[in-house]
């Protein structure tokens, strides 16, 4: 195999990855989606490496993957906690509750028109119900039939 | 100075507007662009199969331009992956649903794996399948589960406005832009023609002698990690180990500062809404 094709082929690959990453960080507002997006460009990093220890025949590349894991687990952890902590003050994920934390003299952002869901989006799958009915749990209607 | 770099700066020098606009991965590029923007939130109604149609374009133009690996075999399987990988990896930032995207992201790890798999890596597309997807993925997808009890939320369906929309995919496609500029000697170095001899010396140094004993078996990884940078690996332990500490103390002082185990305003509600 063309060593120096593969090199540039894994580049491209982690490159992209790495801008998408970087796109959906700075596009969605809920905070657990801009975290996968910040472990999607750590991922994008890590595919570059793996191809330069393999282009220089150098365990370098793999053992630094290897760290790359260790400390996203280590910010994934620590970040599932204060993001936990914040929908709990807040009751939502949206990072926009906390924009008061922006810098001075920026004006806040205003929704200004939310788009409504389609008829599509909204028809759930229903199952056709067979048997007796059971009476009625009041501890399963509180339970998320959908996702 | 790197001479990569120095090909790249010369190549700038002389660069006409034709030899853009002849260039595949340009036009990869604003379709890609393009594309993004019509399939990330916020989205109007056919925007998301439009999207769709302008990335599959891109997609085809920019592996078009990548040099190609030389056995088919070899090339249809890395394709097969990067595939996998980059359209799980859209579908993540584009999803509607955060458990989708949790979701998608985990499919995007293992086209990961997989490319990882690909180059010779064993213990990281196993450690990636297992430490990431297996435990980083579903931890978010629990906090998903607490945090936020309904689907599609108002917050999910529109992004940040139209600024960082347009200018966060126009930054992703100059990124890649600039990167496979700058890339262009290693390309133009991969398509010169290889010599039979450095073929046949590579294909023997794989071959021979795959057992444990040989430079390329993986636990030379371990023997790398613990000979040469013991110290940067005892130093990950102990970021590990503060990392759980600190984890279980925000979450306890968390409950703690709340007051106890009462649910916010915004939970109780929603339940209450629920059970009527």
């Amino acid at each position: 195999m063309n060593e120096t094709a593969l090199l540039y082929n894994f580049l491209a690959v982690g490159g992209v990855l790495f801008s998408l990453g970087l796109v959906g960080f700075l596009v969605r507002r809920n905070m657990i989606v801009m975290f996968l997006c910040a472990e999607m460009m750590l991922q994008g990093v890590s595919i570059s490496l793996v191809g330069f220890g393999r282009y220089h025949n150098d365990w370098g590349g793999q053992m630094l993957v290897v760290f790359i894991i260790t400390v996203a687990a280590c910010e994934a952890g620590l970040a599932m906690a204060l993001i936990l902590m914040l929908a709990q003050r807040a009751g939502k994920l949206d990072s926009t509750t906390w924009q008061d934390l922006r810098e001075e003299g920026l004006p806040a952002y205003v929704d200004h028109e939310v788009p409504e869901e389609s008829a599509a989006d909204q028809a759930w799958p229903h199952l056709t119900p067979a048997g007796i009915e059971p009476p009625i749990d009041r501890d399963a209607l509180a339970h998320r039939s959908r996702v | 100075m790197n001479p990569l770099l120095l090909a790249a700066a010369d190549k700038a020098a002389g660069l006409t507007a034709r030899d853009v606009f002849a260039c595949p991965t340009f036009w990869a590029l604003v379709c890609g662009v393009l594309g993004l923007w019509f399939v990330l939130p916020a989205r109007f109604r056919f925007g998301n199969a439009i999207g769709s149609v302008l990335l599959a374009i891109a997609g085809g133009l920019f592996a078009f331009d990548l040099p190609l690996l030389g056995p088919r075999l070899d090339q249809g399987v890395f394709w097969l992956l990067a595939g996998v990988t980059l359209a799980a990896s859209v579908c993540t930032i584009s999803s509607r649903s955060p458990v989708y995207c949790a979701i998608w992201f985990a499919l995007s790890l293992l086209g990961t794996a997989g490319l990882y798999l690909f180059q010779g890596a064993q213990f990281l597309g196993v450690a990636t399948i297992v430490v990431y997807a297996g435990a980083i993925v579903v931890t978010f997808l629990f906090v998903i589960m607490l945090a936020q009890p309904e689907g599609h939320t108002m917050y999910d369906r529109i992004s940040w406005g139209w600024f960082p929309k347009v200018f966060g995919v126009v930054a992703a496609g100059t990124l890649v832009g600039i990167l496979t500029f700058m890339l262009g000697g290693l390309k133009d170095a991969s398509t010169r023609p290889v010599s039979a001899d450095a073929v046949a010396a590579a294909d023997q140094r794989l071959q021979a002698d795959a057992g444990i004993l040989s430079d390329h078996h993986m636990a030379n990884l371990g023997r790398h990690l613990f000979a040469e940078h013991l110290v940067s690996v005892e130093v990950a332990g102990t970021l590990l180990l503060a990392a759980l500490v600190g984890a279980i103390a925000i979450a306890a002082y968390g409950k703690q500062a709340s007051g106890g185990r009462q649910p916010p305003e915004g939970f109780a509600a929603r339940i209450e809404e629920a059970l009527r």
